[in-house]
């Protein structure tokens, strides 16, 4: 599988939609070097403002510009966006409404792994998801990212995309087209059980499909790369047709896509079996990418056990 | 030095701006009467005299922007924005209630004529500092002013926004320290040290200056020398009175947050009366 960055992707797709549109800039808190922002600085050397490791001034200096016409990406660590910067992000984001949007590096512990809890980010998407009027995407791979940005790059308002460490598996091909706020299945084998999934994990998700076709269980693999807005309506439809439910996200199973998921069916009185697959609110450890996924029950086996 | 016309004028408006404050808070029973007539000179300073503004489009890109860092203090600022017609005056009664286009706190989206969301301690100076850019990228010759409480200080978004600020060299971004010498909870000494205010901005690469922040001319003038190029950003540190004004309020932290009764709010008109020295 070809692997790409999708920090790189996000600098790709934020370049090509700053070519088009003068007032995209971008903010760093000493990120630029993580963040693969080279080629952004060499077209658009007047656009990109470092703040230093200050993230929650990051964000509150992006508002400013913001709040003078500008279009701010603030571009660092996911964890330092979403937690030590949670209120700036709320208050001069969310409530003012203003066009910053944020670009959250090494999430889940797939994009931190071997930097330890410090690096790793599982609780992003919970802290987030619960501001009112922020936009929440978490694409899959390197293609999906760009795609992304790019559509964010067409909506007004406050948003978060959630990259990775820069070496992620290719999913989803040139062909796939990126819809915000819509969920897409991928993949449909039969009505045994819905695995909906967001992230770099989809690649395990499909993997464990293919598992589950091979001994005769019929799966739809549906991908949420939308948190926020989330596509309720889509998700119920796909688990009314369903006769269980598993989520799958590289993320503590509390707050994020699981809950999203669990909201929905809940709320609709759609009462299916539910396993939420994600990191069972403890906090990880360093180790390679693939062996961490392994290690807290993300491999295609355990995906498909809890299938049937 | 201003005229003496001028100076009387500014006088009297930041008396009336004072006792708009007094009657917003006594007629909403809530709010922050110390803190905001701590920094009335001063905001009546810049909007009547030093900032470039037109109340009829509150929206206008080439505007002065104001950030009230200290948001507890709004009644003055929202004083200052019906007193200038961003709204009608009546909506001071409003003030902290349901519906109300005057939020606790100041709301860029509810109110005309608020630059910036503020409230929560700190961002006055990073959410300036990134205005500033915003203007030098854009090429455009409009200023930023601030007012940050001494207390405030204490949050470390301040010194983070402070050094960026610096690095950035944004000489078009001008802090105003309402140096009262109190916060929430006793006198800034005993809560948290912040003191040597002066010498920590100017380690940080701030041009610094100290002023009487009740004296009119003083201020201005501390916003005048700013004009000029410096590749720096500017601190003022204005020395001020908590409270100052009415006599019962000052220096007097309980009125920190406090709500004058029908009686305390007639003595305080009287002291705040036009023709009366403060």
């Amino acid at each position: 599988m070809t692997m790409r960055g999708t920090r790189e992707a996000f600098i790709q797709g934020l370049l090509e939609a700053a070519q088009a549109d003068p007032a995209i800039v971008l903010v760093c808190a000493d990120s630029f070097k993580a963040a693969r922002a080279a080629p952004f600085a060499a077209a658009f050397p007047d656009r990109v403002f470092d703040v230093g490791i200050a993230e929650q001034a990051a964000a509150a200096f992006a508002a400013g510009l913001a709040s003078c016409g500008y279009k701010p990406y603030v571009n660092t660590y996911a964890g330092f966006i979403a937690m030590r910067a949670l209120e700036q992000v709320r208050l001069y984001a969310g409530y003012t409404g203003l066009d910053v949007k944020f670009a959250g590096l090494n999430a889940g512990i797939y994009g931190g792994e071997r930097e330890g809890v410090t690096h790793q980010f599982f609780e992003d998407l919970a802290a987030l998801r619960a501001i009112p009027g922020l936009e929440i995407v978490v694409p899959a791979d390197a293609g999906q990212v760009r795609q992304a940005v790019l559509a964010l790059a067409s909506r007004r308002g406050p948003a978060y995309i959630r990259l990775g460490s820069g070496r992620e598996p290719d999913i989803l091909g040139p062909e796939h087209r990126f819809e915000f706020g819509k969920l897409k299945v991928l993949s449909d084998t039969g009505t045994d059980v819905a695995l909906f999934t967001q992230g770099p994990v989809l690649a395990r998700v499909l993997k464990a499909a293919d598992l589950l076709t091979a001994r005769g269980i019929g799966a739809v693999v549906a991908e949420a790369a939308t948190l926020k807005p989330f596509d309720a309506e889509a998700v119920a439809a796909v688990a009314a047709r369903c006769a269980r439910v598993v989520t799958v996200e590289d993320h503590n199973i509390l707050g994020g896509l699981g809950s999203a998921v669990a909201e929905t069916l809940a709320e609709r009185g759609l009462a299916r079996p539910l396993v939420r697959i994600g990191i069972r609110d403890v906090f990880p450890q360093s180790g390679p990418a693939e062996a961490l996924l392994d290690h807290y029950g993300m491999r295609p086996e355990d995906i498909a056990a809890v299938s049937v | 030095m201003l005229n003496q016309e001028t100076r009387t004028a500014l006088a009297a408006k930041a008396r009336r701006l004072r006792r708009m404050v007094v009657t917003t808070v006594h007629q909403a029973g809530d709010g922050h009467p110390g803190p905001a007539l701590s920094c009335a000179d001063i905001v009546t300073a810049l909007y009547y005299r030093c900032m470039r503004i037109d109340p009829a489009w509150p929206r206008w890109e080439d505007r002065d922007r104001f950030i009230l860092s200290k948001g507890h203090a709004c009644t003055v600022l929202y004083a200052a924005l019906a007193d200038l017609g961003y709204f009608p005056e009546s909506a001071l009664t409003t003030f902290r209630s349901l519906g109300s286009i005057l939020q606790g706190h100041p709301d860029m989206n509810k109110t005309p004529g608020v630059d910036m969301t503020s409230g929560s301690l700190g961002h006055g100076i990073p959410v300036g500092a990134g205005m500033a850019a915003a203007a030098r990228l854009a090429g455009r010759d409009f200023r930023v002013y601030t007012v940050v409480g001494d207390g405030e200080l204490n949050e470390g978004i301040v010194w983070e926004g402070a050094m960026a600020a610096a690095r950035m060299g944004l000489d078009n971004l001008v802090a105003f320290v309402d140096c009262n010498g109190f916060q929430s909870g006793g006198t800034t000494e005993e809560i948290s040290g912040m003191n040597r205010i002066r010498e920590r901005f100017e380690a940080f690469g701030w041009r610094c200056r100290e002023i009487d922040g009740h004296d009119f001319d003083q201020i201005v003038d501390a916003v005048e020398e700013t004009r000029a190029p410096s590749g720096k950003p500017t601190m003022i540190l204005a020395r001020t009175v908590k409270g100052k004004g009415v006599s019962f309020m000052e220096n007097n932290n309980d009125w920190h947050k406090g709500v004058p009764d029908k009686e305390q709010l007639a003595r305080a008109l009287v002291e705040l009366a036009d023709g009366r020295e403060l």
